[in-house]
């Protein structure tokens, strides 16, 4: 254990040390921000609610979703992964005892601390200009089953990462099936829109994916767009069930892959 | 003229060789492109399921904004996009001076040494959004209107190219600004808004200032309401100035080039 801590310490250091590559992400995150705030605001012109929620519930929503994606969202972990195993970085790992998917993780942890707590000071800025439009439900019991069902979102988009990042086994480039899911994800993750927006049968559809449970879910807990207790109880169980099965694929992932690994030089 | 013609068709040439070779790749970023294209369209179809105006504007004639912005987008990404995104890393790794050496317009060589087919392929997409768009209210553009339509689509792609220049220009400046280009693609989310939902300071920034809302949304009113001289003006001019703006930048910062290695 002692081994993963050293690793979650560098992370924490060397995510300090890059703080230009989160301003540059802040101030883009701003930007689209306000697009959300434009566009959504344009489409309340002509009605006070859409699905039920009113504009402010809908900013709330974007807003939370942006904040959170700096706590659990995996970003660029992919072509981190991707390119340890293209440059043969990982060798080193195949020979000591340590399990590559718990080291990358170690730092995947240390890296959002970094970044979740760095975004809480231009909030600090942003929350007194928007605090006419922000409403968030006041039940107790959303802070805690929002907190888990965050953690569980970090676990999935970590996996769904790293098996990308494990396709570079098989592929030389990965960069294309990265920038196809993020479309994916984008979607299904409710990031373009409250998932409850779209067609019941869809909604339901999209509750059976993993993508709901990445970004959505914890989202959607918080801010209050899951009304019942047993529906969240429901929703974290198919939670579980995803970081199992995509912990399981990380891992045929990566013996299958290791079987057509081949290092070369010392 | 007719020797940078045959330069543009060899690299054209090149390119599509390039693409017969790599197959799969090809087939996988057309597949990004529709995809991308398709998340911004379903978005603004699952709106319009809840509401009937944005900003005033009608389900089909926000389709048909969005239809214009991202055919702007896509040619820009067919003809440009590679080749200024390998500019930025040239800049940084000191491969730029392939381009130094080369005998014609510096900008010209680096910004259109590749085409990305599946752009281009993608563009036509964009064009069935915004012909089935204008099909479905009932528009019936008449020949000039067509033509002015074409004439700021291509005044859309001069400024998108020059903002993309500019923002590629900061790695003269500074080295270590990796995913700068994410600049472009921000600022291109606001295009796909229509001008009449921008307010107060908003207004300013991105109408006024960049020129980001006028290069969508100057095309559709064509197509919506006919020709308007004010936007085809605001359209040309901003296009001139960017481009200056671009030019400009971009030579002054080659005088900071210093390549490196040797």
């Amino acid at each position: 254990m002692n081994k993963y801590r050293h690793a979650f310490l560098i992370g924490l250091q060397s995510n300090l040390v890059y703080r230009w590559n989160f301003a540059v992400r802040g101030f883009f995150s701003l930007f689209h921000l306000a697009v959300v705030f434009i566009l959504w605001g344009a489409a309340y012109s002509g009605t006070r609610s859409i699905g039920g929620f009113s504009f402010g519930q809908t900013l709330t929503y974007f807003l939370v979703m942006l904040v959170m994606q700096f706590f659990v969202g995996a970003f660029n972990e992919d072509y981190q992964i991707s390119e340890e195993i293209r440059n043969g970085l990982i060798n080193q790992f195949l020979l000591k005892p340590i399990n590559y998917f718990l080291y990358r993780f170690s730092i995947f942890v240390a890296a959002r601390l970094v970044t979740g707590v760095l975004i809480l000071l231009p909030l600090l800025v942003a929350v007194p200009l928007l605090r006419d439009y922000l409403t968030l439900p006041t039940d107790l019991w959303r802070i805690p089953l929002g907190v888990v069902a965050m953690a569980f979102a970090a676990l999935i988009q970590f996996s769904i990462a790293y098996c990308f990042g494990l396709l570079t086994f098989w592929f030389l480039e990965i960069q294309g099936f990265v920038i196809l899911s993020m479309a994916v994800e984008s979607i299904l993750g409710g990031q373009m829109f409250p998932l409850d927006l779209l067609p019941g049968w869809a909604y339901r559809l999209a509750q059976l994916l993993p993508f709901y449970y990445q970004t959505y879910f914890p989202a959607a807990i918080f801010t209050g767009r899951i009304h019942d207790l047993g529906a969240v109880w429901q929703g974290l169980g198919i939670q579980l069930g995803w970081v199992v099965i995509l912990l399981g694929l990380n891992q045929f992932l990566w013996t299958r892959g290791l079987r057509r690994h081949t290092a070369v030089g010392g | 003229m007719t020797r940078y013609l045959q330069i543009w068709l060899a690299s054209a040439r090149y390119s599509i060789v390039r693409t017969l070779m790599f197959r799969f790749d090809f087939f996988l970023w057309a597949t990004v492109e529709l995809f991308w294209m398709s998340v911004n369209l379903l978005m603004i179809s699952v709106i319009y399921d809840h509401t009937n105006s944005i900003a005033g504007w009608s389900k089909y004639e926000m389709l048909l904004l969005v239809g214009t912005s991202l055919l702007v987008q896509r040619f820009l990404m067919g003809f440009f996009w590679s080749s200024i995104f390998e500019l930025g890393r040239n800049i940084r790794s000191g491969y730029f001076d392939f381009f130094l050496a080369q005998p014609g317009n510096i900008l010209f060589m680096a910004s259109t040494r590749k085409l990305d087919l599946d752009g281009i392929l993608n563009s036509f997409v964009a064009m069935g959004v915004v012909a089935y768009s204008a099909h479905r209210l009932g528009l019936h553009p008449s020949a000039a209107d067509l033509a002015l339509y074409a004439v700021m689509i291509a005044c859309g792609l001069v400024i998108h190219y020059s903002m993309l220049v500019l923002s590629i220009s900061v790695a003269f400046w500074i080295t270590s600004a990796q995913g700068i280009e994410g600049i472009y693609f921000t600022l291109s989310e606001f295009s796909r808004l229509p001008r009449e939902a921008f307010r107060g300071l908003a207004s300013l920034v991105f109408v006024w200032l960049l020129p980001v809302v006028v290069v969508s949304n100057a095309p559709a009113q064509t197509l919506l309401h006919g020709f308007q001289p004010v936007w085809a003006l605001a359209l040309l001019a901003a296009a001139l100035l960017w481009l200056g703006a671009a030019v400009f930048v971009f030579h002054r910062g080659l005088r900071r080039y210093s390549s490196a290695s040797s």
